[in-house]
């Protein structure tokens, strides 16, 4: 792997921001927006004292982490849809780019974008609702990794999509996520699923992070086996994205699909 | 041989588009690739960028395999395509800017002035690529090709659309890199004016195959059939594109 390589990709995707209002849309409006209702939700039901101690917590940490999984895995597709819609990918494959330089090079503009839209969701929660997201920071890190790798799994996996079915399945951009969050127990316990749902809730490495979440808001500490999960199944998901990739890959390039994407 | 191309055949389907293809371009050599539409020009040369599979046949530059070897290969080779386009809100100056950081080139902003210079189209350098025309679009896609000096380019339809000043200013630029870093060139077109004008050689395609490779005026020759001194591959392109692939052979 090259650095300067992967530094391209960085910039490239840094001048796209300074000319794409767009950009900076996903990146700032979505995560506050979210903040916004959900705080006032909790105001609600604060006033009709219907907030158990710690609930506020709860759903604010949660609508931020989910906000920041969401965005994350949607911005690493569409980084590469850009590519896309400017016919710019002929351009990308021929040069001496390689695929995992470009996803490194994906990865740390969209965690720069992550990093900055979950800063400005915090930032609104301390602000209008007195919600101090700082405390739990520390404790929260392993699981904020977790929730991060599942969306880098998932974003490879939705660009090999788009790689192989080209735009025509493009939609899953923004849906796939909608898809996992019933099963990821985003704003409440894995004990509120039908017990036939839970296996499959317990293999999401979301569903490990927000339970651990949950954990360290109600002052459980560190929960090392929910982590543990969280990670080992971030790592087959990782693998498994990988290896569906270059297979996606491989096929486009054998159907000649690289070369008019569109 | 920098680029050496072994019966090279791509299927998609039961559609065979390139035949058992096979050809050779040495250092400094300008060769064409000609064909009418749909002849598979582009197939191959988007083979040779690993932009598609062969079905089978092999591809070597600089005597590697491109199979194997493709990160080093396309350090030192480029291309221009009308299918490959640039992000269109940034200007042209930033997209060649991470162009030339992909290629790992030196004084970045220097080269890109020096060659946007080259194909007087200095004055874009801050216009972003959307409020360009297709010829101005097509030049700045000849600065990205030329921005790592490469040793193999590989142009298909890269004079399209230009006004006759600017194909002056492109192929005088072209020249200038073959000269001084002995770059091979493989061209497609379909101005024979511009191949008989640059290129030594002629790899002549029809439906897929080969069917008359040589100098301009040996590929006329070879597909009128008549003692011809000077080339004239308008007349051989008509004659040719009329013709079963079998009747030229």
């Amino acid at each position: 792997m090259r650095f300067n390589r992967i530094a391209a990709v960085v910039e490239r995707h840094l001048y796209d921001a300074r000319h794409n209002l767009e950009r900076v849309t996903d990146t700032l409006y979505w995560p506050v927006m979210d903040i916004v209702v959900w705080g006032f939700l909790t105001v609600f039901l604060a006033q009709r004292g219907n907030l158990r101690p710690g609930l506020i917590s709860f759903l604010l940490g949660a609508a931020v982490l989910w906000g920041m999984f969401r965005a994350f895995q949607r911005d690493l597709a569409v980084s590469f849809l850009t590519e896309v819609w400017s016919h710019n990918v002929m351009g990308l494959l021929t040069t001496p780019l390689t695929i995992r330089e470009y996803l490194s090079g994906l990865l740390i503009i969209n965690l720069l974008k992550a990093i900055v839209g979950t800063a400005a969701a915090t930032i609104v929660a301390f602000v209008f609702y007195s919600y101090d997201f700082f405390p739990y920071l520390l404790a929260l890190l392993p699981f904020i990794l977790v929730l991060i790798i599942f969306a880098l799994a998932v974003g490879i996996l939705v660009t090999g999509l788009i790689v192989r079915y080209t735009t025509k399945i493009q939609s899953f951009t923004w849906s796939i996520t909608g898809l996992v969050m019933p099963f990821s127990c985003v704003f409440y316990p894995l004990t509120a699923l039908p017990r036939p749902l839970r296996p499959l809730a317990l293999a999401l490495p979301t569903t490990q992070a927000f339970e651990g979440l949950r954990q360290v808001m109600a002052g459980g500490g560190l929960s090392l086996a929910r982590l543990g999960s969280g990670l080992a199944l971030d790592c087959a998901y990782l693998l498994a994205a990988v290896a569906i990739f270059d297979w996606l890959f491989r096929a486009a390039r054998a159907r000649g699909l690289l070369v008019k994407m569109e | 041989m920098v680029l050496e191309v072994d019966h090279l055949t791509k299927d998609f389907g039961s559609c065979r588009v390139v035949d058992d293809v096979s050809f050779g371009v040495s250092e400094g050599e300008i060769v064409a690739l000609l064909g009418p539409n749909g002849a598979g020009k582009s197939t191959t040369i988007h083979m040779l960028l690993g932009l598609i599979d062969p079905t089978s046949g092999t591809i070597r530059m600089f005597g590697k395999s491109l199979q194997h070897h493709r990160e080093e290969i396309f350090g030192k080779i480029n291309m221009s395509s009308p299918y490959a386009g640039f992000p269109s809100r940034l200007t042209v100056l930033e997209n060649l800017l991470v162009y030339a950081r992909l290629y790992g080139v030196q004084n970045r902003q220097a080269k890109i002035r020096a060659l946007l210079g080259l194909l007087g189209i200095d004055e874009l350098e801050k216009r972003p690529m959307l409020q360009l025309s297709f010829g101005e679009i097509a030049r700045v896609r000849l600065c990205k090709a030329f921005l790592n000096d490469p040793k193999l380019l590989l142009l298909d339809e890269a004079l399209g659309g230009l006004d006759p000043y600017a194909a002056t200013l492109a192929k005088e630029a072209l020249m200038q890199l073959q000269r001084q870093h002995g770059t091979a060139i493989l061209y497609t077109s379909h101005n024979m004016v511009d191949v008989e004008e640059l290129c030594s050689r002629v790899v002549f395609l029809r439906r897929g195959r080969v069917i008359a490779t040589g100098g301009p005026t040996e590929v006329t020759r070879a597909i009128l059939r008549e003692d011809r001194k000077r080339p004239a591959l308008s007349e051989a392109f008509i004659r040719a594109s009329r013709s079963e692939p079998h009747e030229v052979q």
